[in-house]
C-alpha cells in the first residue's frame, strides 16, 4: 500500500474544491441521476441479442456466451432442449458447437460415456444477452500473451 | 493462457491428493508458462462458498475458473462465478474519500468532494465524539455484513463492543439469517448444521422449502442435479409460493398459498405420529418438547395496531414493562404435542395452503418413511418470515420425531445466502446480541470469558443487545443514531420500506451517515462520507461457508486509488480515540495500565494480535494492513479470535493451515474436520457410547417446539389485492453492485420486471413487456410485466426482484420481522398492479 | 301459380312446395346448428374448459410464442390439433369422442397421470403431423414463402437443408408449444431406456419404431 503523503493528498483535494474537474465529483449510483424519491426510469426495453456467430471468450475457462436468442427453449427433468443441437450426437446434422470434453467428467474427474449430470442446467453457466448498453465501462483486461 | 487443469493438478499432485482427504495440502500457487500467477480463493457470492482459482498478471486479475481442487464445486462455477475476474475492474471504482461539503466544510446538504484519509478520519471523529457526547455509546452505529472477511468483522465488533461500549453493531445477515440462527439456537443450543454438502451424494430425496436453489444456489443445484439425474430412485419436491427453476427438477412440486408452510410443517409431523412412524428411541433418548409464546406480533414500530394487541411482543406495556417475551418457552409432553398437531389434518391444511392432498401425503411420505434418506433445504422462504424462528425450528421438529438428522443423506441444512453469513456475521458475532463462538452479551459469564481473553477489565462490554438492523434504520429516522457506519453492503437499496423507514433516517439532518464500499451504490450516493474500499482478493480474506468451510484467501492484486481495506479503516480510526475519552473512569480504574492508551493499542497492538511478525506473510504477495501497521493482521487477529471456539465446540484450525487446505469444517480437533455433528463416529464433541448427542444444550437434547399457524402481518386485500414477494435471480448478487458492472453479467438479466400470471396480467390490461405501476401501502415502483419468464408465479402473486437501483422493490416492502429473530419478512406483503 | 307449377319437378309437386321449402330451412337450420356446435367445440375457450387441458397443456402453451408474440397472431388449440379441411376434421372430431371417453373415466385427471401419458399423447398427434406433412403447421408456415433475409442465422441455415431432405416441421419442431414427455438423451441414468426423439432421420425413425 503506497501512501501519498498527506499534504500532496490535502493539496490534490484543495485544487479539486477549487474547481478542478475531477472523475470522482459525483457519487451516482447505478440509478444514474433519477433522485431515490423520483419513479423508475422507463427507456428499458430491451430485446435478445440478434444471432451471431461466437462471442469471443475473455479467458480460457469462461463458459462461452450463448450467441442466438433462447426464445421458447425448455430444460426440463424430460429434456433438454439445449443439447437437441449441442450433443455430440447432434453437433454435426445442426452445426452447434458441440458439448465440450470436460462435460463428460464426474464430480471425481472420472470419464463418462453420457454427459455428466451435474452440468445438466445449461444456463446456470451459460447466458444469452440482451441488446442492453452496459451501465458502467468495465476496465478488464485479457492476460497478454507472453513468450508465445 | 497456457496452463490448463491438467498442469495444475501436476504442478500441484501432492495438495491436490491430500486435499481430496481433507487434509491440509500445500499452497495452491503456480505460474503458467505465460506468466499468469494462479492461487486459490473463496468466490466472492453466495453462501455455497466455491473454491476458485485467480489468475493473476502484472498486478492485475486476468482470469479466474473453478477450483477442480475444491470439494465444493469441483472445478465448477455458475456464471457469476466465472465472471469474478471482471467484479473489480468497474470504471467508476471509489478512489478517495468522498464528502459532501460546501465552502470547504462538511454540509449534508453540499456536493461529494474529494478530500485525504485524514480529512475523513477527522469528520469521522468529530462526529462520533458529539453523538457520544449527546447520546452516550448508544448514539452510534454500524452496519456490517456477512460478506465481511473473517478478521474485519471481528476487528469491527471489537472496536464497537469493546472499544466504543456500544453493542449497536448489527450485520446485513440480519436480514439474511437471523431466524435460521435463532432456530438453531433454540433447538440445539448451539448454532449452524449439522450435516454438511456431502450429505447431496447420500440422500434420496431432497425437500427444498422455500429455496430456489437452481438460481441461488447453482453449484449446489448441479450436485443435487446429478444426484437425481444419477439415479431413477432418487425424488425431488419443491415448496414455494411460485413456479421457480428449481421445479425443472421437481418429481412433487407444489406451490403454497405465502405463510401456510407453519401448517404444512404441522401436518407432516400430525402424520407421522398418526401413521405411527416416530422414532420412539431416538425421541425418548434425544428430544424435549416445549410450547412456546404465540402472540408475539411482528416487529413493527409499537404505536401499530398489530404491536398494541399482541400480548406477548416484549414491548413496553401501558405499565411501562415489558409485555412478555416472544422467545419464552415451557415444557410440554410428547402427548400434549401430538395433540396441538392433530388438528392439521391433510384436508384442513390442502384447503388453507392449496396444495393437493395427495402432494401433502407424498411429501410426509419421504420423511415418514425410514427407508428414505431425506434432506431438507431452505432459505430465506424460512428465515424472511414473521415466523422465521418457528418455521426453522418446526423443520427440525419433523426431522427430529423420525431421527432423520446427524448422519450421511438425512440432514435439514439451513442454506446460507451469504459468502461468510457463517463465518464472519454468525461465528465472530457482529450481531448486536452476540459474542465470538455462539456467546451472548446478555450473559454475564459470557461477557466476562470475552473480556478476559481481549484483555479488558470486566464491565466492559455492556449488557444490553444493541440495535438490530430494522430498529437500527429506525433510531436513524429518529434521531436516536447520530453517527451511522456501513461497511461491505448497500442496505439503503436492500433494506425494507425505503420510503418511509431508510432514506428519511439517512437524509435526517441529526444524522452522520459514512459508506465504506468500492462502488458509488445507491447507499453511498445518499451518504454523507464514502470511503473507497479495497474488495475480494485486493486483500487477504476468509470466509466461512454454510457448510461450517472455513476458506482462506492471499492478497492477489493491489486496491485501486486510496482504496483500504474495511479492517484497515476500523484499526486506523481506533488510532483516534484514547481509552479515557470513552470509557468511563470507574471502567478504566479497574485496568490502570490502559490509561493513556489509544483503542488501537488496547484492542488491536494489544499483545495478543500483534504476535506475528510481517515476514510470516508468504513470499510473493502483498498484504497491505500488515505492512502498514507492522505486524501480520490476519494472523493475530485470527489466532486470537480462535481461542474462544477451540474447546467449545467451534475449533478451527491453526492459521498457516486454511491458507493450504481447500477449507476445513469446523470443529476441526486433531487436524480433523467433522463432517456430521452430534453423532458419535463423525464429531469428536461426542462421547462414546453415547451415540447421539445434541450437546448444545446442557442436557444433550434437543427441542421440538409446539408452534401454530398465524397469520402474516400484512395480507392481499380488496385494494391491495396481490402478494408480493422479492428476491434474487441467478447473474445478480444482491443490489447488484457487482454483477451489474459486469457487462456479461448486466446484459443477461440488464434490469428488474415484475413477474406474473398472464391471467393476472390481463385482467389488469397489461401484456408481456408493458409499463406497469406496482403499489403497496408504503410506496410504488414502475416496471415491465414479464409473465413468460423464468418465474411463474400462481394467479394473486407477483415476484420482483431487488437488484436493480433504478426499480427499488424495497420502496414497497414492509418493515415487519420475526419478533425473536428480528429479520425482515420481504416475501409477504400486499400489492395492486394497475397500468401506468 | 299455375306457370310456376310448370317449372317444378315431379317430385316436388308430390310432396308440395311448403314442404320442400321447409325442408330446406330444416336442413339449413340442422347443417348450421351442426357447424355451430362443430365450431364451439373447436375454440380455446371449449377445450380449456376441462381441467386435464387447462392445468396441463394450456399452461404450457401460455409460456410460448403460439400464445403471445410480436405482432399477435396467436395460434389456438384447433389451429394447430384439429384439421381445416372438411373431410380430415370429421374423423378428427369422430376421434375426439374417445377422448370425452377417457375424460369420463378420468385417465388423465391428475398431473401424475397425465404426465405418465404425455408420451403416447404426444406420439399420436406427432405421427398425424407426420403423416399429414404438418399440414396444420402449414396453414400458416408455407416453405414456398419464407424469406430467409428476415430469419435467424440458424432457421435460415437449417430450413433449406431440411427441406431438400423432405423433412416435414414436425421432425425438428417438437415440444414447441407443451413440455416434451421423458427422453433418452444420454445424459445420466433418470432417462435411460426412455423414448429416443426422432428429427425424421430414417435410422432414427426406425428405433423410434422398434420401441
Amino acid at each position: 500500500m503506497r501512501f501519498i503523503p498527506a499534504l500532496v493528498l490535502a493539496g490534490a483535494a484543495l485544487l479539486s474544491w477549487a474547481g478542478v474537474a475531477s472523475a470522482q465529483e459525483v457519487v451516482e449510483s447505478l440509478r444514474g441521476n433519477n433522485p431515490i424519491t423520483a419513479t423508475s426510469r422507463t427507456d428499458n426495453m430491451f430485446r435478445p441479442e440478434k444471432d451471431q456467430d461466437l462471442i469471443p471468450r475473455n479467458f480460457q475457462k469462461q463458459p462461452p456466451l450463448i450467441p442466438h436468442s433462447i426464445k421458447g427453449y425448455n430444460i426440463t427433468q424430460n429434456f433438454n432442449k439445449c443439447m437437441d443441437c449441442h450433443s455430440k450426437e447432434r453437433a454435426e446434422e445442426t452445426g452447434a458447437t458441440k458439448v465440450a470434453k470436460s462435460h463428460y467428467l464426474d464430480r471425481e474427474d472420472k470419464k463418462l460415456t453420457n454427459i455428466s449430470p451435474r452440468r445438466y442446467f445449461c444456463l446456470q453457466c451459460h447466458v444469452p444477452q440482451f441488446d442492453a448498453k452496459p451501465l458502467v465501462e468495465n476496465t478488464y483486461k485479457p492476460a497478454a500473451k507472453k513468450g508465445e | 493462457m497456457k496452463l490448463n487443469r491438467r498442469d495444475f493438478i501436476k504442478a500441484n499432485a501432492a495438495a491436490a491428493a491430500m486435499s481430496v482427504a481433507g487434509l491440509p495440502a500445500t499452497s495452491a500457487v503456480a505460474a503458467g508458462k505465460d506468466d499468469i500467477r494462479w492461487d486459490k480463493a473463496a468466490c466472492r457470492f453466495c453462501g455455497t462458498g466455491c473454491g476458485v482459482l485467480v489468475g493473476t498478471q502484472d498486478g492485475r486479475v486476468v482470469a479466474t475458473q473453478g477450483d477442480p481442487d475444491a470439494p465444493v464445486n469441483r472445478g465448477l462455477n455458475c456464471i457469476k462465478g466465472y465472471f469474478l475476474s471482471k467484479i473489480m475492474y468497474g470504471a467508476d471504482r471509489v478512489k478517495t474519500p468522498m464528502l459532501r461539503m460546501k465552502n470547504g466544510k462538511y454540509d449534508k446538504e453540499g456536493d461529494f468532494t474529494p478530500i485525504s484519509w485524514t480529512q475523513a478520519f477527522d469528520i469521522m471523529e468529530a462526529q462520533v465524539r458529539d453523538a457520544l457526547k449527546k447520546k452516550g455509546p448508544a448514539g452510534i452505529a454500524m452496519f456490517g455484513s456477512g460478506q465481511w472477511t473473517i478478521w474485519e468483522g471481528y476487528a469491527a465488533a471489537k472496536l464497537m463492543k469493546a472499544g466504543f461500549r456500544s453493542n449497536n453493531i448489527d450485520p446485513n445477515a440480519r436480514h439474511c439469517m437471523a431466524s435460521a440462527v435463532a432456530g438453531f439456537m433454540r433447538t440445539f443450543g448451539i448454532d449452524e448444521p449439522a450435516g454438511c454438502y456431502d450429505d447431496i451424494e447420500h440422500a434420496d430425496a431432497f425437500v427444498l422449502w422455500g429455496s430456489n436453489m437452481a438460481e441461488m444456489h447453482p453449484i449446489l443445484w448441479t450436485r443435487i442435479t446429478d444426484r437425481k439425474l444419477s439415479s431413477k430412485h432418487v425424488k425431488v419436491a419443491v415448496l414455494s409460493t411460485f413456479e421457480h427453476r428449481s421445479y425443472e427438477l421437481a418429481d412433487i412440486p407444489m406451490i403454497f398459498t405465502p405463510q401456510t408452510d407453519l401448517a404444512i410443517l404441522n401436518f407432516i409431523c400430525n402424520y407421522i405420529i398418526q401413521k405411527g412412524k416416530v422414532n420412539q428411541e431416538f425421541v425418548s433418548k434425544h428430544v424435549n418438547f416445549k410450547k412456546s409464546a404465540t402472540d408475539i406480533g411482528y416487529g413493527l414500530r409499537p404505536n401499530n395496531e398489530l404491536e398494541k394487541k399482541a400480548t406477548s411482543n416484549g414491548y413496553p406495556g401501558d405499565d411501562g414493562k415489558p409485555k412478555g417475551d416472544p422467545g419464552k418457552s415451557e415444557p410440554i409432553t410428547f402427548d400434549e404435542f401430538k395433540q396441538f398437531v392433530s388438528e392439521y389434518t391433510v384436508e384442513k391444511v390442502s384447503k388453507l395452503s392449496g396444495v393437493p392432498t395427495k402432494d401433502l401425503i407424498a411429501l410426509a411420505e419421504l420423511y415418514a418413511d425410514p427407508k428414505i434418506k431425506v434432506t431438507s433445504y431452505w432459505t430465506m422462504g424460512f428465515n424472511q418470515h414473521t415466523r422465521g424462528t418457528w418455521v426453522n425450528n418446526m423443520i427440525y421438529n419433523v426431522h427430529l420425531l423420525v431421527g432423520k438428522i446427524s448422519e450421511p443423506g438425512n440432514s435439514p441444512f439451513s442454506l446460507t445466502g451469504q459468502p461468510s453469513a457463517c463465518g464472519t456475521a454468525r461465528e465472530v458475532g457482529t450481531f448486536s446480541h452476540r459474542l465470538p463462538a455462539d456467546m451472548v452479551v446478555t450473559n454475564p459469564e459470557h461477557r466476562k470469558h470475552t473480556e478476559e481473553l481481549w484483555g479488558l477489565p470486566e464491565g466492559t462490554i455492556p449488557e444490553k443487545p444493541g440495535l438490530h438492523a430494522v430498529a437500527m434504520a429506525r433510531a436513524l429516522k429518529d434521531g436516536k443514531v447520530n453517527f451511522y457506519w456501513q461497511q461491505c453492503n448497500n442496505n439503503l437499496q436492500a433494506g425494507p420500506n425505503i420510503n418511509q423507514e431508510l432514506y428519511p433516517g439517512w437524509r435526517n439532518p441529526e444524522t452522520f451517515v459514512v459508506i465504506s464500499d468500492p462502488y458509488p451504490t445507491l447507499s453511498a450516493s445518499y451518504a454523507d462520507l464514502v470511503l473507497p474500499t479495497a474488495m475480494w482478493v485486493e486483500k487477504e480474506g476468509a470466509y466461512g461457508n454454510a457448510e461450517r468451510r472455513t476458506q482462506f484467501w492471499r492478497q492477489q492484486v493491489k486496491a485501486p486509488g486510496e482504496s483500504r481495506s474495511d479492517m484497515w479503516q476500523v484499526m486506523e480510526f481506533s488510532k483516534r480515540f484514547k481509552v479515557e475519552e470513552v470509557w468511563p473512569a470507574e471502567l478504566l480504574a479497574k485496568a490502570p495500565k490502559l490509561k493513556g492508551k489509544t483503542l488501537y493499542q488496547v484492542l488491536y497492538a494489544n499483545g495478543v494480535a500483534d504476535k506475528y511478525k510481517v515476514s510470516e506473510v508468504a513470499p510473493g504477495f502483498d498484504n497491505d494492513e500488515s505492512k502498514y501497521f507492522g505486524f501480520y493482521v490476519q494472523k493475530g487477529l485470527f489466532e486470537e479470535y480462535a481461542q474462544f471456539g477451540r474447546g467449545h465446540g467451534h475449533d478451527l484450525a491453526p492459521f498457516e493451515t486454511y491458507h493450504k487446505a481447500r477449507g476445513l469444517r469446523w470443529p476441526v480437533v486433531d487436524g480433523k474436520e467433522t463432517l456430521w455433528r452430534f453423532r458419535e463416529g463423525y464429531d469428536p464433541y461426542v462421547k462414546k457410547g453415547e451415540g447421539v448427542a445434541f450437546y448444545g444444550h446442557k442436557d444433550r437434547k434437543a427441542v421440538i417446539f409446539a408452534l401454530p399457524y398465524q397469520q402474516p402481518a400484512e395480507m392481499p386485500d380488496k385494494e391491495f389485492d396481490m402478494w408480493l414477494c422479492t428476491g434474487r435471480v441467478l447473474e445478480h448478487w444482491h443490489t447488484g453492485t457487482m454483477t451489474r458492472r459486469v457487462p456479461e453479467l448486466y446484459k443477461a438479466f440488464p434490469d428488474a420486471v415484475v413477474f406474473m400470471h398472464p391471467d393476472d396480467a390481463k385482467a389488469r390490461g397489461l401484456q408481456r413487456g408493458m409499463e406497469c405501476k406496482v403499489t403497496s401501502r408504503r410506496g410504488e415502483v414502475v416496471l415491465r410485466v414479464e409473465t413468460r419468464g423464468r418465474n411463474k408465479p400462481p394467479r394473486g402473486l407477483v415476484f420482483i426482484p431487488f437488484f436493480d437501483a433504478g426499480r427499488l422493490a424495497n420502496k414497497l416492502t414492509l418493515d415487519a420481522t420475526c419478533p425473536i429473530s428480528k429479520e425482515t419478512d420481504y416475501k409477504k406483503c400486499a400489492v395492486k398492479v394497475t397500468k401506468v | 301459380m299455375m306457370s310456376l307449377q310448370k317449372f317444378m319437378p315431379a317430385w316436388v309437386k308430390r310432396v308440395g312446395l311448403f314442404t320442400v321449402v321447409a325442408l330446406f330451412l330444416a336442413g339449413v337450420i340442422f347443417w348450421g346448428g351442426f357447424n355451430w356446435a362443430l365450431e364451439a367445440t373447436n375454440k380455446e375457450e371449449f377445450c380449456i374448459s376441462c381441467h386435464e387441458m387447462k392445468d396441463n397443456v394450456f399452461k404450457e402453451y401460455q409460456n410460448t410464442i403460439h400464445y403471445t408474440n410480436r405482432t399477435g397472431v396467436r395460434a389456438t388449440c384447433p389451429d394447430c390439433h384439429v384439421p381445416k379441411e372438411w373431410g380430415p376434421k370429421m374423423i378428427r372430431k369422430i376421434q375426439a369422442s374417445n377422448e370425452v371417453w377417457h375424460k369420463l373415466l378420468g385417465s388423465v385427471d391428475t398431473p401424475e397421470k397425465f404426465n405418465a401419458k404425455r408420451h403416447e399423447l404426444a406420439q399420436h398427434e406427432w405421427d398425424r403431423m407426420k403423416k399429414n406433412d404438418s399440414q396444420e403447421c402449414r396453414n400458416c408456415h408455407r416453405y414456398d414463402y419464407m424469406d430467409y433475409t428476415e430469419q435467424g442465422n440458424r432457421a435460415a441455415k437449417m430450413h433449406p437443408k431440411a427441406f431438400e431432405e423432405g423433412k416435414t416441421c414436425i421432425d425438428c419442431h417438437k415440444g414447441i408449444a407443451h413440455q416434451l414427455p421423458q427422453i433418452d438423451q444420454h445424459i445420466g441414468k433418470q432417462n435411460e431406456g426412455a423414448l429416443e426423439i426422432s428429427h425424421g432421420d430414417k435410422t432414427e425413425a426406425k428405433v423410434e419404431e422398434k420401441k
